[in-house]
C-alpha cells in the first residue's frame, strides 16, 4: 500500500518527475555511447546532486543506473560494441539482426525485455527488502563482519579474470580507505604528516578517477579504432521491423525466466549485470526450441540477456538498503549520496527513512516506464544521434568535466590530484586485469567491516574464535570460502578445457 | 631451477608481483607504526595489517606464477597516455597558481590537440568557451567556491578585487 501512496506523491511532484525524466534520457545516451557507462555518468554527476533535495538526488542517480543498463543495448545492436559490459551478451544476436536490416525490431525487443525485467526486479525488491531488513536487524557485529568478509571475497574473486588480482584490488582499496584519522581511537594512519591526508581519501574523486578519467585514458589509447555502424536503412524494411505479437510471443518465457535469474543474481553482492546477462543467455539457449538460430540473429537471444541485465538493478539495492553492502558500483556511489545527505544506511533505514525509501522505489518504477516509452519509439534515432557526436570532442570535454566535478565535491585541489592519480590507476587496472569494481566497492565495505571486526574483538576479548562459534557467522564464512573454491575450480577447468568458438 | 631473470624475459605477472610485494611489505611495516589500543588490543592497527598481509600474499603468488609464465611481456605506457597524465598534473598545479579560468583556457586546447583536433579556430574556441562554460555552470549557477590562484587570478581582476 505504501508504494501506491509513494507513486501518487511522486507523480504529483513536477520537479521530481522532471529529474526522473532527465535521468531516463541521460542514462540512455550515456549507456549507448561505447566506452561510457552508467557508473561513469553517475560518478561525474554526483557532485551536482549535493545541491539537490535528497530524494531528487537519489532518484536521479538511481534512474540513470537503470536506463544506462538499457542504453548499452543500443550500442550493442547498432555498433557491434557493447555500451556496457552487460550488453555484450545482447550483441551476440543483436548485431546479426541489425545486419539483416532488423535493428529497429531488435531494439524494440530489447526495450520491452528490459522494461519487463526491470519491473519484475523492482517489484521483488519492494516486497522482499523489508523482510531482509527485519532479519538484518537481529544480526550482531560478528555476523555482520562475516557478511562483509563474504562480500569482499565474492566481489574480489568473481568479477574479473584473476582471483589474485581481484583480491589485491580489494586489499589496496581497503588500505587506501585506512588513510586518515581512525574514527574509533582518533589515531592517525598512513598520513605521513600531510594535513590533506588526515581528512582521508574521499570516495567521489576516486570514483571519478577510476571510472571517468580512466575511461578517457582508454579511449585515447583506442582512438584509432573506429566504430562501424550498420547503415541499412530501416525505413526500407518497415515491414520486417514491425514487431508483431507472433514475433514477441516466443520471447516471453525467456523474459520471465531471465528476469528471475537476474533478480536472484542481483541480490548477491558483486555479481553484476554482465554475469546475469550471460547466465540468462546460456540458460535461454539451452532451453530454446530454435537453438541453432541463437548467435545468428534470434530475437529470443536479445530478449533473454536484456531482461536479466535490467532485472539486476532493483534487487542489487537490497543488500545496500538492508546491510549497507553495495551490490554494484552504482550501489557504491549511491551510498555516498545517502551519507552526504545525512541518511544512515543499513537495517535502521526502514525505520528512520521509510517514506524516502518507498518514494525512491516509486521513482524507479516511473523511470522504468519513461525509459521504456522513450526507448521503444526513439532508440533508433538516439543511436544515429550518438554516431554524430565526435569522440575527439566528447572525451576532452569529459576530461575537463571530471576535474571540476572532483573539485566540486569538497572544494579541494587535493581531491583533484587524487582523481588524476586514480584515473591513471584505473586505466592500468583495466589493462592488467585488476578489478576496478572490486576496488571501489571495497572502499564502501571497508569502513563497516573494520567497525564490526573491532566490535567483535571487543566482545570476545580479542579472540578470533567468535566467528566460528556463532552459527550464522560460520555460515557466511563457509559461503565465502565455498565461492572462492568454486571460482578457483572453474578457472582451472577453463584453462584445461580446449577452446571452442561456440558462445 | 633457473632463477636468473633478465629484463628481456620478465613476465607481466613477475613485474606486477614485485610491485604488489613491495607495496605489501612497505604497508605492513607502516601498519606496525600505528599504536595498539591502551588495553593491549590490536585497535586501529588490525585492519591495515590484514590488508597489507593480503596484498603481500597476492604479490608473492603473482611472483610465483610470473616466474613460471614468461609468455606475457609487460607493456609500456603509451606516450599519449603519459602526455595526458602530465597535462592533468600540470593542470592541477596551474589551477592552484593562476586560478581556474586561465589554467582551463591554457589546458583545454592542449587536451583537444591530444585527442586529434587540429582545427585552429576550434582550439581557440575551446580556450575561451570551456573556462567560461564551466565557470558559469559550477561557480555561478551551482555556487561552488572557485579555486583561486596564489600567483594571479583572472577572477580577481574581473570581479575587481
Amino acid at each position: 500500500m505504501e508504494i501506491f501512496n509513494a507513486l501518487a506523491g511522486v507523480i504529483t511532484n513536477p520537479m521530481l518527475m522532471l529529474w526522473v525524466l532527465a535521468a531516463a534520457i541521460i542514462g540512455m545516451i550515456v549507456g549507448a555511447i561505447p566506452g561510457l557507462t552508467a557508473s561513469a555518468a553517475i560518478a561525474m554527476l554526483l557532485p551536482l546532486t549535493f545541491y539537490m533535495e535528497p530524494l531528487s538526488a537519489l532518484a536521479f542517480l538511481y534512474v540513470i543506473g537503470k536506463s544506462g543498463r538499457y542504453g548499452g543495448s543500443i550500442a550493442a545492436i547498432l555498433f557491434n560494441t557493447p555500451g556496457t559490459a552487460a550488453s555484450a551478451a545482447t550483441q551476440i544476436d543483436g548485431y546479426p539482426l541489425a545486419q539483416k536490416g532488423m535493428a529497429s525490431k531488435a531494439m524494440k525487443v530489447a526495450t520491452l525485455s528490459s522494461v519487463i525485467g526491470d519491473f519484475i526486479g523492482e517489484v521483488l525488491l519492494i516486497f522482499g527488502v523489508g523482510l531482509i531488513a527485519a532479519i538484518a536487524l537481529s544480526l550482531g557485529p560478528p555476523e555482520l563482519f562475516t557478511i562483509y568478509f563474504a562480500a569482499f571475497v565474492v566481489i574480489s574473486s568473481v568479477i574479473g579474470k584473476s582471483i589474485i588480482r581481484g583480491l589485491a584490488s580489494a586489499a589496496l582499496r581497503v588500505l587506501i580507505k585506512m588513510i586518515g584519522i581512525d574514527p574509533i581511537s582518533s589515531e592517525e594512519r598512513f598520513t605521513f604528516g600531510n594535513f590533506d591526508m588526515t581528512n582521508g581519501i574521499s570516495l567521489v574523486p576516486l570514483m571519478i578517477g577510476v571510472f571517468v578519467l580512466g575511461e578517457v585514458f582508454s579511449q585515447l589509447e583506442a582512438r584509432k579504432n573506429k566504430i562501424k555502424i550498420i547503415n541499412k536503412n530501416d525505413s526500407e524494411n518497415n515491414a520486417i521491423n514491425r514487431l508483431s505479437w507472433i514475433d514477441f510471443k516466443p520471447c516471453i518465457p525467456h523474459i520471465i525466466r531471465s528476469s528471475f535469474i537476474g533478480s536472484f543474481i542481483g541480490v548477491l553482492p558483486g555479481m553484476g549485470s554482465s554475469i546475469a546477462a550471460f547466465v540468462a543467455y546460456g540458460e535461454g539457449k539451452r532451453r530454446a526450441k530454435n537453438m541453432n538460430e541463437w548467435g545468428s540473429g534470434a530475437l529470443e537471444g536479445v530478449a533473454a540477456p536484456e531482461a536479466a541485465n535490467n532485472a539486476v538493478s532493483g534487487p542489487s539495492m537490497a543488500p545496500l538498503l538492508t546491510l549497507g553492502i553495495p551490490g554494484s558500483t552504482i550501489g557504491a556511489i549511491l551510498v555516498g549520496v545517502f551519507l552526504i545527505h545525512g541518511i544512515p544506511i543499513g537495517p535502521t533505514l526502514f525505520i528512520t527513512s521509510r517514506e524516502l525509501v518507498f518514494n525512491l522505489f516509486a521513482c524507479g518504477l516511473i523511470g522504468i516506464a519513461l525509459y521504456g516509452l522513450i526507448g521503444y519509439f526513439c532508440a533508433p534515432f538516439l543511436g544515429r544521434f550518438i554516431t554524430k557526436i565526435p569522440r575527439d570532442v566528447l572525451y576532452p570535454i569529459i576530461f575537463l568535466t571530471s576535474f571540476i566535478a572532483a573539485y566540486a565535491s569538497r572544494g579541494s585541489l587535493f581531491d583533484v590530484l587524487v582523481m588524476a592519480v586514480a584515473g591513471l590507476a584505473g586505466w592500468l587496472m583495466k589493462k592488467y586485469d585488476f578489478n576496478p569494481a572490486a576496488f571501489i566497492i571495497s572502499f564502501v565495505l571497508a569502513g563497516g567491516a573494520e567497525e564490526t571486526l573491532r566490535q567483535s574483538l571487543l566482545l570476545s576479548d580479542n579472540g578470533l574464535f567468535i566467528f566460528v562459534t556463532r552459527p550464522v557467522a560460520l555460515g557466511f564464512l563457509f559461503i565465502a570460502f565455498f565461492a572462492l573454491f568454486i571460482r578457483m575450480r572453474s578457472l582451472t577447468h577453463q584453462t584445461r578445457k580446449p577452446r571452442f568458438n561456440d558462445v | 631451477m633457473n632463477l636468473q631473470v633478465s629484463t628481456k624475459n620478465l613476465s607481466q605477472g613477475f613485474v606486477i608481483g614485485v610491485v604488489l610485494t613491495t607495496f605489501g611489505i612497505a604497508i605492513l611495516i607502516a601498519s606496525f607504526q600505528i599504536d595498539k589500543d591502551p588495553g593491549g588490543g590490536w585497535g586501529a592497527r588490525i585492519f591495515p595489517m590484514f590488508g597489507s598481509i593480503t596484498l603481500l600474499m597476492a604479490g608473492i603468488l603473482e611472483l610465483r606464477f610470473g616466474l613460471r609464465n614468461t609468455q606475457t611481456k609487460p607493456d609500456y605506457i603509451p606516450s599519449n597516455i603519459l602526455v595526458l597524465f602530465g597535462l592533468a598534473i600540470g593542470y592541477i598545479f596551474f589551477i592552484g597558481k593562476i586560478g581556474y579560468l586561465l589554467s582551463t583556457g591554457l589546458v583545454a586546447p592542449l587536451i583537444f590537440l591530444v585527442f586529434g583536433v587540429k582545427n585552429l579556430i576550434g582550439l581557440f574556441v575551446s580556450a575561451v568557451l570551456c573556462p567560461v562554460a564551466y565557470h558559469l555552470i559550477f561557480f555561478e549557477l551551482l555556487g561552488v567556491f572557485p579555486p583561486y590562484g596564489k600567483w594571479f587570478d583572472l577572477l580577481n581582476v574581473i570581479q575587481g578585487n
